[in-house]
């Protein structure tokens, strides 16, 4: 079972040592502060201020040493990168000192004119300190890329970074699920998922790695987490298994669980001698495990416990303008927000049959909101796509029945969140759905009863391997010969 | 003495005149109105007082859900899971034997007495699609969708008896008054499209289902919102078309007069009620053109009335999927489809066996079930569709022993510890398997999953957390889950 540790005094390091974060902002809010008032307390009519800057100073420093002396306590878990460790607990220190100096420099060098001018240069220079410091405990505790996981577009592309996926899953889709390697393919991106993030090369809780082979198999401070063979005596999947309420439960809480499926395929490898470099073909699948594994290369994520949900709600928009969506209230279109306290709106035209290119243009100032359009059995023809075209958001694009061609298929090229896509009983031949090989979010498209054919799909399914093309039920004679 | 003091009350009270009433009641009445009018003034949140004007506009949901529509299949009577969905080749080999006494101790059955003996399977079963799902060969064609749909498998249930367990599936409670799922989702969303009902009831098989009308009864919340159940033969909606003689222009007329002399009355009371009396004669008026029109299957091809295999002019369980696909394409919130006669119990004829019986009941359901996904798949509408099919509860692992004496034919006995319930479209994933029974199929030994659970993950599907979905009546909030439910977030897609 798991040992705990029984030395009395380095208890107490981690105790105190967990007050670091605690403390660890009062140094920066004042010293940050002291500066702040310091700039101030320059101009004429804010000249009161400035006795407040050396008491705050004196706090700020004096709560600096302390933050280095918790922070010194909590780097002896040795649950920390060694680099940023460094780096850190110097600059941490430097700080400190700095900030006694700039202190003492402001109450009893004031008037000595050397000195004087040391004093702002320095106090600048302790500032940078505290901002580099700070930043590399940031990255120590929450991971390197956590200040920048979020950037939005366009500074995105801007600064080099890849594009964020929907369900933020690291699972992939596995295209030929026999030849995959267990370990690298499967097992991996699970633990780089739910574990890397605590046991990597720069945080090391509990002196266990598990991003890389060796490291993974030696364990961590309580000895090895692996018994290859035997995953019920393996103290990975105890942790796993125990309930969430327990202190020792792996992922700690807060953090997202691992779910059943990837439970039971950590334990199948185990099972199976928790080997590196086996594909999936070499290992005994067991009944449990088959349609886990089969799902992963169907890309139907039985793995991702979780919703999908589309990449817009990511986007943020302004509310819509009342008087527009009156306007089209008027005409019998069920128009609403998708959900409590969103922007997004969905418009459905089933009460307004009659709807045609003359009214189109009312969407136009709807055109960021709206995400679910249901055009269908309506009176629209191509003329309207381009209104709907600016509607950059859409998720969901309802067009069947409707006299739409290929020529207005042509313009919806810009919709990068489109999921689903309806044109059944359409005129659109092949040659318009090529124009939606741009379309990189489509998953389904429904072209029942128009004019596309097997060889269009086909090209189609090139650009997007992915998509669900829906041409109606075929199935009918394999069923009915069974009778 | 207590005599006398009950005389003198009694002639006191004989005193007491309407004028008398009506003199004390001042502060009594007054305190009501004051009330009432308070409370319209007062901020009511979202979602908790439909708007008076039309009730069944469309609302917003919690989150955006993935579903807009639910088509629910209830099987009344309660098909075998052990001969359909829950394969058990370990039942086979304790065929004819005595039930181990560990299942019987503490257990009440419906109907089974003394000691059982076990029953194996009375089907053939392969495992069907790329997810290799189990599914009988009394629905050979819905083996062709078994990659559409979530199975759950540990389905429980706390009632034995059909109308309760009925109740209970359907309105969060084995006893009558609460509002049925259909209600509840017709409440928070309204309908889509305003020339129908938002939530209808179709049913085939010869019979209602034993709950009755409660199963779709709105409850305590607004009668408006429960489900309008539609004939099975001959007109859908009675006095829906205009009698002889009478002609559209006449109607309107007369709708047109009605709604003069209501907005007067409007003008003189302002009650908010006389706006939705208004706004409701004239959606009837609406309906009066649209509902023959969306209810008329006749006008189908032949091809789909083909591929559903329906029966013209009959009560039929096809009719009745084909209609309801045609009702979710026309925008309505929630249509709930009964089909009674699937109690096996094996007693009287071989019709209710599990074996011969129950692939003669499946046959006329399989191809509708099936049509009924791929059609809507084919129109992009299964997307946005939640299918949901089951019963109350389960059958039995035990051959059927009624009064002690074995069944005449093979029949099973209501179960309520392990049943299967599966679920396609809208927001679920498919080609997935929920929950896991014990080696005989009598026990949900792995994810176990309430009718609580089922009902708040078809809440979720539509957008709404099922906790914060309440109503208040007698003094407390109440919701379609009551006190329970979690939603089986491993369905989800």
């Amino acid at each position: 079972m798991i040992v705990l540790q029984t030395n009395a005094s380095s208890d107490w390091a981690i105790f105190l040592g967990h007050f670091h974060p605690v403390v660890v902002h009062l140094p920066i809010g004042m010293l940050v502060m002291a500066a702040i008032l310091e700039w101030f307390s320059r101009r004429k009519n804010l000249q009161t201020l400035q006795p407040a800057v050396a008491p705050i100073l004196f706090t700020g420093s004096l709560t600096a040493v302390l933050s280095c002396i918790f922070g010194y306590l909590l780097s002896s878990s040795g649950e920390y990168n060694e680099d940023t460790l460094f780096w850190h607990q110097w600059l941490g220190i430097a700080v400190a000192v700095i900030s006694l100096l700039v202190w003492y420099l402001k109450v009893y060098w004031q008037h000595i004119a050397t000195m004087k001018k040391v004093y702002l240069p320095t106090l600048y220079i302790m500032v940078a300190f505290i901002t580099i410091t700070g930043h590399l405990g940031g990255n120590m505790t929450h991971g390197e890329d956590y200040l920048y996981a979020n950037t939005p577009e366009p500074f995105r592309s801007m600064f080099g970074l890849p594009k964020r996926t929907a369900t933020g899953s690291a699972t992939r889709k596995i295209e030929n699920i026999d030849e995959a390697l267990v370990y690298q393919d499967i097992i991996a991106p699970v633990m780089e998922q739910k574990c890397w993030s605590c046991h990597n090369a720069n945080k090391i809780k509990g002196e266990l790695r598990m991003d890389q082979q060796d490291l993974l198999l030696k364990g961590g401070k309580h000895g090895a987490i692996i018994k290859a063979n035997d995953p019920a005596n393996s103290e990975l999947i105890k942790r796993l298994l125990l309930p969430e309420e327990d202190e020792h439960h792996m992922p700690p809480k807060g953090k997202t669980p691992l779910t059943e499926q990837e439970i039971a395929l950590l334990h199948w490898w185990i099972q199976q001698g928790a080997p590196f470099d086996k594909k999936v073909s070499q290992l005994k699948p067991d009944e449990k495990v088959k349609p886990l594994l089969t799902s992963l290369s169907s890309g139907n994520n039985a793995q991702e416990n979780g919703e999908s949900i589309s990449a817009v709600f990511k986007e943020s928009v302004s509310a819509a303008n009342e008087e527009d969506i009156q306007k089209l209230r008027a005409l019998n279109v069920v128009i609403m927000p998708v959900a409590n306290g969103q922007h997004f709106l969905q418009a459905n035209f089933v009460n307004a049959p009659n709807f045609d290119d003359a009214q189109i243009n009312l969407l136009n100032n709807l055109s960021e909101q709206i995400i679910w359009l249901k055009l269908g059995r309506t009176k629209i023809t191509d003329r309207s796509m381009v209104v709907v075209a600016k509607c950059k958001h859409l998720t969901h694009l309802h067009l069947e029945h409707t006299a739409i061609t290929d020529a207005g298929l042509a313009q919806l090229q810009e919709l990068q969140y489109l999921e689903y896509l309806n044109l059944f009983d359409t005129k659109v031949t092949d040659s318009g759905i090529q124009s939606l090989a741009k379309l990189k979010s489509l998953k389904n498209i429904y072209c029942w009863k128009s004019k596309v054919t097997k060889t269009g799909i086909q090209a189609l399914k090139k650009a997007l391997p992915h998509v669900e093309i829906h041409t109606g039920w075929e199935e009918t004679t394999q069923v009915s010969t069974k009778e | 003495m207590k005599n006398l003091q009950q005389e003198l009350l009694f002639e006191k009270l004989r005193y007491e005149t309407r004028r008398h009433f009506l003199k004390q009641c001042t502060t009594g009445l007054g305190m009501m109105a004051m009330g009432s009018f308070l409370q319209s003034c007062g901020s009511t949140p979202q979602n908790t007082v439909a708007s008076a004007a039309n009730p069944l506009a469309p609302k917003m949901p919690h989150f955006a859900g993935k579903a807009k529509s639910v088509i629910y299949l209830h099987m009344a009577g309660a098909p075998s899971q052990l001969e359909l969905f829950d394969y058990k080749p370990d039942l086979m080999k304790l065929d004819g034997k005595d039930c181990p006494p560990s299942f019987l101790e503490g257990k009440k059955f419906a109907f089974i007495r003394g000691v059982p003996q076990m029953m194996g399977p009375q089907a053939q079963f392969q495992q069907v699609g790329q997810s290799g799902a189990w599914v009988s060969d009394k629905m050979p064609y819905l083996q062709s969708v078994a990659d559409d749909i979530s199975f759950i498998k540990a389905m429980y249930t706390d009632q034995f008896n059909h109308a309760p367990a009925q109740l209970l599936l359907h309105t969060g409670s084995a006893r009558l008054g609460r509002p049925s799922t259909g209600t509840w989702a017709t409440y928070g969303l309204g309908s889509e499209n305003q020339n129908l009902p938002g939530y209808m009831v179709l049913t085939s098989g010869g019979k209602n289902p034993d709950g009755g009308k409660a199963l779709w009864g709105s409850g305590f919340l607004p009668s408006v919102y429960q489900g309008v159940q539609c004939r099975n033969q001959g007109e859908p909606v009675l006095y829906i078309s205009d009698p002889a003689g009478m002609s559209r222009d006449l109607r309107k007329s007369t709708i047109d007069a009605i709604t003069e002399i209501n907005k007067e009355s409007y003008e003189e009371f302002h009650d908010p009620e006389t706006l939705a009396r208004i706004s409701q004669y004239e959606m009837a008026f609406r309906m009066q053109t649209t509902v023959p029109e969306v209810m008329d299957i006749t006008k189908e091809p032949a091809y789909i009335h083909e591929m559903y295999g329906t029966q013209l002019g009959k009560e039929s369980f096809a009719n009745n999927c084909l209609l309801a696909r045609k009702l979710v394409e026309q925008g309505v919130r929630f249509v709930q489809l009964f089909d009674w006669g699937w109690d096996s119990h094996g007693g009287g004829s071989e019709d209710s066996d599990v074996a011969n019986g129950l692939t003669k009941k499946c046959s006329t359901v399989d191809k509708a079930i099936t049509a009924l996904i791929q059609d809507l798949k084919q129109r992009g509408l299964l997307d946005e569709t939640l299918i949901v099919w089951g019963a109350e509860f389960g059958r039995t692992p035990m051959a059927e022993n009624r009064e002690g004496k074995a069944a005449a034919f093979k029949g099973r006995d209501h179960h309520t510890e392990a049943f299967t319930v599966w679920m396609a479209g809208g927001g679920i994933k498919g080609g997935y398997s929920h929950g896991e029974t014990d080696p005989v199929g009598y026990v949900g030994i792995k994810d176990r999953t309430s009718v609580f659970d089922l009902q708040a993950t078809i809440m979720h599907c539509l957008g709404f957390n099922h906790e914060e979905f309440t109503y208040p009546f007698q003094g407390r909030n109440f919701r379609l889950t009551d006190t329970s439910g979690k939603v089986i977030r491993s369905v989800i897609a």
